[in-house]
């Protein structure tokens, strides 16, 4: 049941998740509709329907800090942008250290923020108790409060983008896997769909883990691999824990949707990647487990669902963002870990890329080659396992 | 026609007080909480989420018996026993159950709550004003206050490995437990071994070294079935990790009611729910009593008057075009006439509950598609038969709930449909259909149903969402207890 897909396009983009869809409505935005995108999946099938719809411009590195604040100040107007409410709730976000050690390194983070123009603030022992009343407080060692974070629930967004991307006459297919990337004289010349082609100027990989088999569809290799972790969410409560939350000693991250589901994950150190959705026996009981220790009145409160989805982590968990270095017309916004919170911002910096030709400096510290040239961007305040990220 | 709770003559036990809403209940000790709601007249123990319609025990939709019991959200008032002074209170209600505005909420035009309060039109554009709109849906959504500080530690769970686990307690998983070689574990929902026997089966007497766990419910298979996690009915009891190397799904078949409207209304019962109350609680289901179903369910009828139920009729299920009533049952509509009753009972179509089975079996990397039972996995019994066709009358009723926990209706799937939106996934996702605590069973046969009468496609090629764990809950408490006997796949 694949429909007819036109002949030729100026652009393809392979996934229809946040990124797919926020580049296409970026780029059309700035006057260039002659777009498709395809996905292999259902609608929010992938991790864009998945992840803990948490967002944050706020990290430890200057690097990562200056995408993502970028990206929150896209978050915060993307609702009157798509003329829709993407519910993005600025309750705030902050960040948990138990350790001396990684209350030492919220200490820089905090000077980072600052330095970047991010509204940050150090939690103090009074401050804490009002944001987060509920949390188990013995416990902290220190906090770093982000005002402008928050969530942004991703059906919400997902549907908003779908929506205008269609009314701008862009074709958008689901359920559409391509089958092939055909390169001609050094160039990603067309995507192939069964047995339709597609030609196109540029083609952009926005497929969450799926863009790894993409890429060597296309030959190439790019350094991310899908790393599937867990989520789950209670039944509903009335509000007891506001802004959205990252435990870092846990690797754990949660808050509390506007359904009043606590939704959140752990990832586990020393897990290996695997490749497929299947839940497991081990991950629910030891985020159970730290949900419990730092919220005690949880403890007879019932899980509703639990699910799984994939990372797609570079080693540095950073994204991929701009063009391979070893084929032409093949762009890339792929490797993502944080791909709710960095979507609007990559996507407006992949657009402006595209349209003139111009990589702002905020994107291009997360090229696709960074890594062949010594430049990694590693974060210390991400909730993601070092070790998983290089796998 | 207002029913005042009738008990029957066959059991007596000590006499116990409760508070509900406040409101002294007597029941008897050794009850469930619904049974001694039910049996004092109590139909109405919960609001739906978004239409706030009066909701009860069905022994189908788990959202009708949740309240909260001293001060704990959420509890399975069929699973809870009976204490003395305990403070059972509806949940869903603002500020209090007399005065109630939540209730405002049944005047909205059906079509306003569409997916919950989430995707509406009337929701603010503006995320200025988005945030304290969010903060008052949050107060509605989220229907309990959260329980107190409870610095008491997880509960430490509880591993047990086997050569063969028996999931369900009926006379199929007995005999598959006594067929069985090596150490073997029973788990069962019910307080009791026997199924619809409810213990009196003289076939319960089970091999010496068979271990088993009564009011244990299956949270879910992992790991292709090797490992089962199951929850302790009550929240004070450890969760359990099960290794075993094989596995027997003998989970039998329950009644579905028909896709009509009125089917979430109080007063209608599953009739494993029915025959409970009325075998093992001395609660009649009711005064005038309906029974409808498929040809097997005359059985439910008939041991329903021998223990004293006043039944009126059995009726066909496929001739019932809708069951009508405000708080609770009045009437059933059969062709085109109204038959009186203030309780209905539905025996059939049966249907086996899919979900360990996709469990066992699915995989997948853009979607968990159900797949082959690993040779380790088998089914017994009727769970491992074709289920009989979901009953909607003649005709798809718009009105009719698809999902009653949820609040989504077949107008709106239908809405969906026309808009050329078939997918099961997504429509799961739009509606939020099957994202309740009943799992998506039966919702999302109901929905496949839906999809299948509206496109003309078989029901079989629709296909059902991923049916994730889990099929009966574990408490953050008892899943924490788990967390030292579990090893990390690396």
């Amino acid at each position: 049941m694949i429909a007819k897909l036109p002949k030729h396009c100026e652009t393809v983009i392979v996934g229809a998740g946040i990124q797919g869809l926020l580049l296409a409505f970026n780029l059309a935005e700035r006057g260039k509709t002659d777009i498709l995108v395809l996905d292999a999946g259902y609608w929010q099938g992938g991790a864009s329907g998945r992840n803990g719809t948490l967002v944050r411009g706020g990290f430890s590195s200057p690097e990562w800090i200056g995408l993502f604040h970028h990206s929150v100040e896209q978050w915060k107007v993307l609702s009157s942008r798509l003329r829709r409410n993407v519910m993005y709730t600025r309750r705030g976000y902050s960040i948990i250290a138990e350790s001396d050690k990684t209350r030492e390194m919220l200490d820089v983070a905090h000077q980072n923020q600052k330095a970047a123009g991010v509204k940050t603030e150090m939690l103090s022992e009074r401050r804490l108790k009002k944001v987060l009343p509920a949390i188990a407080h013995r416990r902290i060692t220190g906090a770093i409060h982000l005002q402008d974070g928050g969530t942004a629930p991703h059906h919400a967004v997902m549907k908003a983008a779908l929506d205008v991307v269609r009314e701008r006459g862009i074709q958008v297919h689901y359920q559409t896997a391509v089958t092939g990337i055909e390169t001609t004289d050094g160039r990603v010349s067309a995507v192939l769909v069964g047995d339709q082609r597609v030609e196109a100027d540029l083609t952009v990989i926005a497929a969450g883990g799926q863009s790894t088999d993409l890429a060597q569809m296309a030959g190439v290799e790019i350094e991310a691999v899908p790393f599937r972790i867990e989520a789950a969410a209670t039944e509903p409560l009335r509000p007891l824990i506001y802004p959205a939350l990252a435990l870092v000693d846990r690797m754990t991250y949660l808050h509390q949707t506007a359904r009043g589901e606590v939704v959140g994950g752990s990832e586990l150190p020393g897990e290996s990647a695997k490749r497929n959705l299947k839940s497991t026996a081990y991950v629910l009981p030891r985020y159970s487990k730290h949900l419990l220790e730092m919220f005690p009145q949880l403890r007879n409160v019932r899980i509703l669902r639990q699910w799984s989805g994939y990372l797609h982590p570079a080693p540095d968990g950073g994204p991929l963002l701009g063009p391979h270095p070893d084929i032409r017309d093949l762009w890339f916004t792929s490797g993502w870990t944080y791909g709710i919170a960095g979507g609007p911002g990559a996507a407006d910096l992949m657009a402006k890329a595209i349209v003139t030709g111009e990589i702002d400096s905020r994107m291009a510290a997360f090229s696709v080659d960074r890594f062949r040239r010594g430049k990694p961007c590693m974060e210390a305040s991400a909730v993601i396992d070092n070790a998983s990220a290089a796998a | 026609m207002t029913f005042s709770g009738h008990r029957l003559p066959h059991i007596s036990r000590e006499p116990v007080t409760i508070l509900w809403n406040g409101r002294p209940v007597r029941g008897l000790k050794g009850d469930t909480l619904a049974a001694t709601l039910y049996g004092q007249g109590v139909r109405v123990f919960a609001r739906s989420r978004k239409f706030h319609e009066p909701r009860g025990l069905s022994g189908t939709f788990v959202a009708g018996h949740l309240a909260t019991v001293d001060g704990i959200p959420h509890c399975r008032l069929d699973r809870v026993m009976t204490e003395p002074g305990q403070r059972v209170e509806m949940e869903n209600v603002w500020p209090s159950v007399r005065f109630d505005l939540l209730n405002m909420a049944r005047l909205l035009p059906r079509r306003m709550t569409r997916a919950g309060f989430e995707h509406p039109r009337f929701i603010p554009d503006s995320s200025f004003a988005w945030m304290p709109w969010e903060k008052l849906l949050w107060n509605i959504a989220g229907e309990a206050n959260p329980p107190e500080f409870d610095d008491r530690p997880e509960i430490p769970g509880r591993q047990i490995e086997c050569d063969t686990l028996v999931i369900g307690g009926g006379p199929e998983g007995l005999a598959a437990a006594k067929a069985a070689s090596g150490t073997v574990v029973v788990v069962t929902r019910s307080p009791e071994l026997g199924g619809m026997a409810f213990g009196k089966a003289a076939s319960v007497a089970l091999p010496e070294g068979v271990t088993v766990l009564t009011d244990h419910e299956v949270y879910g298979l992992f790991n292709n079935g090797r490992i089962a996690m199951a929850a302790a009915n009550d929240p004070q009891q450890p969760g359990v990790m099960i290794e075993a190397k094989r596995v027997v799904l003998a989970t039998g078949v329950r009644s579905v009611p028909p896709l009509v409207s009125g089917a979430a209304l109080p007063g209608v019962l599953d009739a494993r729910t029915a025959l409970r109350l009325a075998a093992m609680d001395g609660v009649a289901p009711g005064n005038k009593v309906l029974v409808m179903g498929t040809y097997k369910g005359r059985a439910v009828a008939d041991t329903l008057s021998k223990l004293g139920c006043n039944v009126l009729d059995f009726i066909d299920v496929s001739d019932v075009e809708r069951i009508n009533g405000r708080g609770s049952v009045s009437s059933v509509r059969v062709a085109g006439r109204n038959l009186p009753c203030d309780a209905v009972v539905h025996a059939g179509p049966w249907r086996s509950d899919p979900t360990l089975a996709f469990q066992a079996g699915a995989d997948g990397d853009l979607r968990l598609m159900p797949g082959a039972l690993p040779t380790h996995v088998s089914l017994q019994g009727a769970c491992s038969e074709p289920g009989e066709a979901i009953s909607f009358g003649r005709a798809l009723d718009r009105d009719a709930l698809v999902c009653p926990c949820m609040d989504v209706t077949v107008d709106e799937v239908l809405d969906l449909i026309d808009r050329g939106i078939t997918h099961v996934e997504e429509l799961k996702r739009r509606t939020t259909c099957g994202m309740g605590t009943c799992q998506g069973v039966p919702c999302w046969d109901y929905l496949a149903a839906v999809v299948a009468d509206a496109t003309g496609r078989g029901v079989e090629d629709i296909g059902h969402p991923t049916y994730r764990p889990p099929r009966a809950a574990l408490t953050i408490g008892q899943a924490a207890g788990l967390a030292d006997i579990t090893e990390i796949e690396v």
